[in-house]
């Protein structure tokens, strides 16, 4: 089976939100990674055409059905256990002095 | 390749000594693994062992690294083991490597890899399907009996499809996934790589259960998983679903109805059942994993493990830059979308949106699975792609899950079953699903398949 036959399976449809180089400078912003203006291009094109697919969504009729399942994941019992050792977590730290994580100045930069 | 090596672990166990056993996975995987690239990780140290196991790359061990086939973990090295694996381990299991995988298990075909991808076996030119591609190649090449790989819309059952072996995707929440590396929260689950259902069934047994370090682990007693492998069909009802198979052509279609055929000829009462949500269920998949993605990959900072840029100056900078160093163009991609989808003025467009189509899928298919005992349908639209053929197009390798997603989404157990082979020699497979916690009836269903088909016999050459 082809690749025309997998698309008609899910059929495309247009209604198109169109990601611009701003956009995507914002998401990005958002979501901690960085692009040179190259990127953001090209991330903007291809989350375009996702989305676009993605819009098939809006056809459905979904009158009825909530966002949230009923279900709920139960909380356990609030009671003090056993940590992992810091030793241990220490041994994957990229900066670690006393007992801590080493991290840059906060301020500044920008 | 060793032919203890292609007894099921079920046989095989019996005889030869832990040790040789284990040895024999280490001797098949020096000899293959610079071709297939199967395994990140080898345990050349490796304990004797009654089960010697491959672990996909994102269940963390504390003898092995864990890099989630990225580079932005470094050599993490977790520590602790993921309760699956202690589970595995008590009852006499030998780590012998960890396999290759699609970065944070973001993929279909094992390329979106940072270690390069690993090979299909039958045909090293293809994709062995992923995300778990590393643990279908490393059991359908003999190299160990059982692999255990991630679900979050397929990455089990797609690449055991493609490399012609037993892949099973358990209920939600039937699997610990404490120690397995968060991709969605809402769809991800442990799951299993065999060669026969048997052994699928008993590893399953072994690591099934709640687990109080696992909230969302279920209470729901887990039985005897194997009990009813000899049962057969008859009387059994199957749902052939609709939109799922209404445009197969060729060698998939024809496999799949010889497939049906041999059910019809156990006894089983099959018909067509309608699931009108399901063509939806890739849009839906991609809004809501990559949603949850974006939330649970923001801990990969450079601040506590893994990679941390030496660019970087200020406290943002270590952020962005090992981030943006760490991850790859499919996992940046795919944490752009998700952030999307979440950010303010789009939830509801978006992920709101997902949510509701879900429920209505999920409607749909229980509805279905009161009418039926299981639903079926190939694993994949097709056989293994040639390296390289969908890269260039997101959209087209994400639509390689069209078939497995739906599971993932309605949080119900389903295993694809090798069903044959393609002209060309390629592996195919049935896929069944079944209601929530409905996996001894799974395997039963899927065993009496094997017995009378037997296509897990056949092996790929080299």
């Amino acid at each position: 089976m082809g690749r025309d036959c997998v698309e008609r399976l899910s059929p495309i449809t247009c209604a198109a939100m169109k990601i611009d180089r701003d956009e995507a400078r914002r998401v990005a912003g958002l979501a901690h990674l960085e692009f040179d203006d190259a990127g953001l291009d090209r991330m903007a094109g291809e989350m375009t055409k996702i989305l676009t697919y993605i819009d098939q969504l809006r056809e459905v009729d979904v009158e009825g059905f909530e966002e949230r399942d009923a279900t709920v994941t139960p909380m356990r019992a609030d009671e003090i256990r056993e940590g992992v050792d810091r030793d241990l977590v220490a041994r994957n730290a990229p900066a670690w002095r006393d007992g801590f994580f080493v991290v840059p100045k906060v301020i500044g930069g920008e | 390749m060793s032919e203890l090596l292609d007894l099921p672990w079920s046989e095989a166990r019996d005889q030869v000594s832990p040790r040789e056993y284990v040895d024999a996975c280490l001797a098949a995987i020096d000899a293959r693994n610079a071709t297939l690239n199967a395994f990140l990780h080898v345990n050349r140290d490796a304990d004797a062992g009654t089960l010697p196991i491959a672990l996909k790359d994102n269940i963390v061990t504390s003898d092995l690294p864990s890099t989630c086939g990225s580079r932005i973990l470094g050599e993490y090295r977790s520590p602790f083991d993921a309760t699956a694996v202690a589970r595995l381990r008590a009852k006499g299991a030998a780590l012998v490597g960890k396999t290759n995988m699609d970065e944070f298990a973001m993929g279909s075909s094992n390329e979106h890899s940072a270690f390069g991808p690993a090979r299909n076996p039958w045909d090293t030119s293809r994709v062995p399907g992923g995300s778990s591609g590393g643990s279908a190649a490393a059991v359908a090449a003999r190299l160990v009996p059982v692999a255990l790989g991630s679900e979050t819309g397929g990455s089990v059952r797609q690449p055991a499809a493609l490399c012609g072996v037993v892949g099973l995707k358990p209920t939600y929440g039937r699997i610990s996934r404490s120690g397995l590396v968060a991709f969605a929260s809402s769809l991800d689950q442990i799951g299993i790589v065999t060669k026969t259902i048997r052994d699928c069934a008993e590893v399953f047994d072994i690591i099934a259960g709640h687990d109080p370090l696992d909230s969302t682990s279920s209470t729901e007693p887990a039985g005897d998983a194997t009990l009813d492998l000899g049962k057969g069909v008859r009387g059994l009802r199957f749902g052939i679903v609709h939109e799922a198979v209404e445009r197969l052509e060729g060698e998939v279609r024809a496999n799949f109805e010889a497939a049906v055929g041999v059910l019809r000829g156990g006894g089983a009462i099959v018909d067509d059942v309608s699931i009108p949500t399901i063509p939806y269920a890739i849009a839906i998949y991609y809004i809501v994993a990559n949603a949850e993605a974006s939330a649970n990959l923001s801990r990969f900072d450079g601040i506590r493990y893994g990679h941390r840029s030496e660019r970087a100056r200020t406290l943002s900078d270590v952020y962005f830059d090992s981030r943006g160093e760490g991850f790859g163009a499919e996992v940046k991609r795919r944490i752009m979308l998700g952030t999307f989808a979440l950010s303010s003025g789009y939830y509801d467009a978006y992920y709101g949106r997902a949510q509701r189509v879900r429920a209505k899928l999920r409607h749909e298919m229980s509805d279905a699975l009161r009418r039926f005992d299981f639903l079926i349908t190939p694993t994949t639209p097709e056989p293994a792609f040639a390296i390289g053929a969908k890269t260039g197009d997101p959209l087209s390798m994400y639509l390689s899950d069209i078939f497995t997603a739906p599971a993932n989404l309605v949080g119900i157990p389903a295993i694809a079953v090798p069903s044959g082979f393609s002209a060309e020699g390629l592996p195919l497979s049935l896929q069944l699903m079944a209601p929530h916690f409905g996996e001894r009836s799974l395997f039963r269903a899927a065993a009496f398949y094997e017995r009378e088909t037997q296509h897990w016999k056949r092996k790929p050459r080299g």
